[in-house]
């Protein structure tokens, strides 16, 4: 029965792998890997049960990057209540026709994304650090359109107003 | 936005090549932004350290490990570095 794993498992990447490990207090002292002995008696283990379903990856991944409607408008709107985002179908060979699957913000930086592309292309290094510059400038302005925040100033006593 | 609308905004004639950028700046966009989620959950063995990360992964946002003692709740646990004590542990 596994308990407090968040204090007792730690992992780590190896490759396209992740490995994971169990801390464990030792009644005893072990070298550590110079060969000294460490006054520290807790060290990691493998993973000393079998827990079904018991490792959660999450994790960022292509979701549908091109599909067949645009996904940012809505399918029906009737009112403040009733509305329906529309049904993406992946788009597995994308053509023109083909809508990109992020919303407007992001789109944009695609642009600007495919414009530094192409001015490293033609050699024109310049442009296409212009082109990146204004790509992450998008990628800010999108992250920081999910982050309003209000900051109120109190005016001091003695300002002209 | 179409692949034809951003390839007339940027000036690019070639589908293809635009394609393949499109799927470049998307990837740009995953690896600093969280924009799509998936989650997979595996079986942990005993004795086994190692295991698959899901291929189409582009980076990782937390890794939990399922606390049966806690009402199945699954809690994120720590990433470690450096070097180890332990090369393998066959009787944990």
């Amino acid at each position: 029965m596994s308990y407090d794993t968040s204090a007792n498992y730690f992992w780590r990447m190896n490759g396209q792998k992740v490995q994971l490990y169990r801390y464990r207090k030792n009644s005893f002292l072990t070298p550590d890997v110079s060969g000294r002995i460490n006054a520290d008696d807790n060290e990691l283990i493998y993973p000393d049960e079998t827990i079904s379903e018991g490792l959660r990856v999450e994790y960022n991944a292509f979701v549908k990057p091109f599909v067949d409607t645009d996904p940012n408008s809505l399918d029906t709107d009737s009112s403040e209540t009733s509305w329906t985002n529309p049904s993406l179908t992946e788009v597995t060979s994308p053509e023109e026709t083909s809508h990109i699957n992020l919303n407007r913000m992001l789109s944009l930086a695609c642009v600007c994304f495919v414009q530094s592309q192409n001015a490293a292309k033609e050699g024109n290094i310049q442009l296409k650090e212009y082109y990146m510059k204004e790509f992450y400038k998008k990628l800010a302005d999108n992250e920081s359109n999910k982050r309003k925040i209000s900051i109120a100033f109190a005016s001091p006593v003695s300002s002209v107003r | 936005m179409t692949v034809l609308e951003l390839m007339e905004r940027a000036g690019i004639r070639d589908t293809n090549l635009a394609i393949s950028w499109i799927k470049d700046a998307i990837h740009y966009i995953e690896s600093t932004q969280q924009e799509n989620l998936k989650v997979r959950k595996l079986d942990i063995t005993k004795n086994q350290r190692e295991y698959d990360l899901p291929a189409d992964l582009i980076s990782i946002n937390s890794i939990s490990v399922l606390d049966t003692e806690d009402d199945s709740k699954y809690k994120k646990i720590r990433r470690i570095s450096g070097e180890h004590y332990i090369t393998e542990d066959k009787n944990p």
